[in-house]
């Protein structure tokens, strides 16, 4: 069995920094930070954590259920999804993954794009 | 400079937030950078109640009363980020002034938060490889008995073993093959599983344990690999309950199935077979015999050797069968095994 991105880059002990990074990055952006204006600190840790691990292929399940009962209060559209991307591909850089493992994870955050801009309206 | 000016300076440069206040009044005398950051700057005659609101002073006064000093934390929201302010408040020595050293401890609640959530993760995650271990477990105790598979855990192969004295019981259905040439295989399966559940309870409740079944037939043993002094009645019992049971079923049935049942005694040998498919087997004589046996069976009869009748006779309903000629057994005297008296007897009341 191959070896995840998650174990690949360090396990926790790198992702907890990447997740970091993230999380201020997202706080701190113009564009895309008001959404976060009343999340709860813990809360959103907490999805980004997970999310991110999961992205990563670490030791939890995510389903798309789940991410679009997460997003569908928030009315997102693609610009922002395309900005909270970036954002990850930035810190994806920073922390210094391969190009070619940036790529795989940008494939797998742009298949959930759909779920993620959902607003749980049918 | 003056030392004054020095100290305000210092005190101006550090991370940690610094304000003097009066002990008194609580107006706020001094206070640094970071401290106007995050509480903002006063007016000239703010005191600290106005600063920070939600700072009990009853209980400030009396915490510096009884230990010397006042620990707390605040939250203040600057921007969209709520930050987590660790305040310690301290009256300066042989002065009319209180400390109030404030530092911000966002960060270790962020990774705090962080290390809980990845923990519950981790657990979870934990949880499931208990229980995917559970289910493996009982997929394997399928597939051996559990003294074997304690073997095979612990030692990672399982050493043939020879028990001298062990019985089997064999079962095979009477037209099996043109009854699954006739009918969907699946509905093969649903009459063969639902029969062969009922007979691996039986077999349970005998003391007998199942070893395999193959297509039609069915073939269980006792005492092995738990030795037992009376794996002959088990077997007997066994047999006789299957077919009472398959009588019963056939009355409320769409199909109906009869089946021969043989016994027979002898040393048998029991090993997990293979390395990849693992398969508990056994073998010897006591198999082979009950499986000739139950070819000399009629449709839902019990043949076992005469060998076996001392240990029965007292139990279960014997008629001879005279001598006959088995294959690779040569001649050997045979009886058929009925259910005796008493469960004859208990059989008609249900």
């Amino acid at each position: 069995m191959p070896a995840t991105l998650f174990e690949k880059y360090g396990g926790f002990g790198s992702v907890s920094r990447i997740v970091m990074t993230f999380y201020d990055k997202v706080l701190d952006s113009e564009d895309i930070g008001d959404f976060f204006d009343d999340v709860d600190m813990t809360r959103l840790i907490d999805h980004q954590t997970k999310f991110i691990s999961y992205l990563l292929g670490g030791p939890i399940s995510y389903s798309e259920e789940r991410l679009r009962r997460t997003h569908a209060t928030l009315d997102l559209n693609n610009e922002d999804f395309d900005e909270i991307a970036r954002l990850l591909r930035e810190t994806l850089v920073e922390h210094k993954f391969d190009p070619g493992d940036i790529k795989s994870v940008m494939r797998e955050i742009e298949a959930r794009r759909s779920a993620i801009l959902s607003t749980g309206a049918p | 400079m003056s030392i004054t000016a020095i100290n305000q300076q210092l005190l101006r440069a550090i991370g940690v937030g610094i304000a003097v206040v009066g002990s008194k009044d609580l107006q706020v005398l001094f206070q640094n950078g970071p401290f106007s950051d995050w509480f903002g700057k006063p007016d000239a005659a703010a005191a600290l109640t106005d600063l920070l609101p939600d700072i009990d002073i009853e209980k400030l006064r009396a915490e510096i009363e009884d230990q010397g000093r006042f620990t707390g934390e605040v939250s203040v929201k600057m921007k969209r980020r709520t930050l987590v302010i660790a305040l310690t408040v301290s009256p300066a020595e042989e002065q009319d002034f209180l400390v109030v050293e404030c530092q911000n401890i966002t960060r270790i609640r962020e990774l705090e938060s962080m290390i809980e959530s990845y923990s519950s993760m981790v657990e979870r995650n934990t949880r499931e490889l208990e229980r995917e271990k559970e289910r493996v477990e009982r997929l394997l105790l399928n597939l051996m008995p559990r003294s074997v598979y304690e073997e095979f855990k612990t030692f990672g192969v399982v050493t043939p073993q020879l028990y001298e004295s062990v019985s089997v019981v064999m079962l095979d259905f009477v037209g099996f093959t043109k009854f699954s040439s006739e009918h969907d295989p699946t509905v093969t399966l649903g009459e063969l599983n639902d029969i062969f559940t009922a007979f691996d309870r039986i077999a349970e409740q005998f003391g007998c344990e199942r070893i395999k079944t193959i297509g039609d037939a069915y073939l269980a043993v006792a005492g092995m690999p738990e030795p037992s002094p009376d794996h002959m009645r088990a077997v007997a019992n066994c047999a006789v309950r299957f077919i009472r049971y398959l009588e019963r079923r056939n009355q409320s049935h769409q199909h109906k199935w009869l089946a021969r049942v043989g016994l027979g005694t002898g040393p048998a040998v029991g090993s997990v077979v293979g390395i990849q498919k693992y398969v508990y087997d056994v073998f010897g004589s006591a198999v082979n015999l009950a499986a000739r046996l139950q070819e000399f069976a009629n449709p839902m009869c019990v043949v076992a050797p005469d060998a076996m009748k001392e240990f029965l006779v007292d139990e279960f309903h014997l008629e001879d069968l005279g001598k006959r000629e088995i294959r690779s057994f040569g001649e050997m005297r045979l009886m058929r095994v009925n259910p005796g008296v008493e469960l004859a007897h208990r059989a008609r009341q249900f």
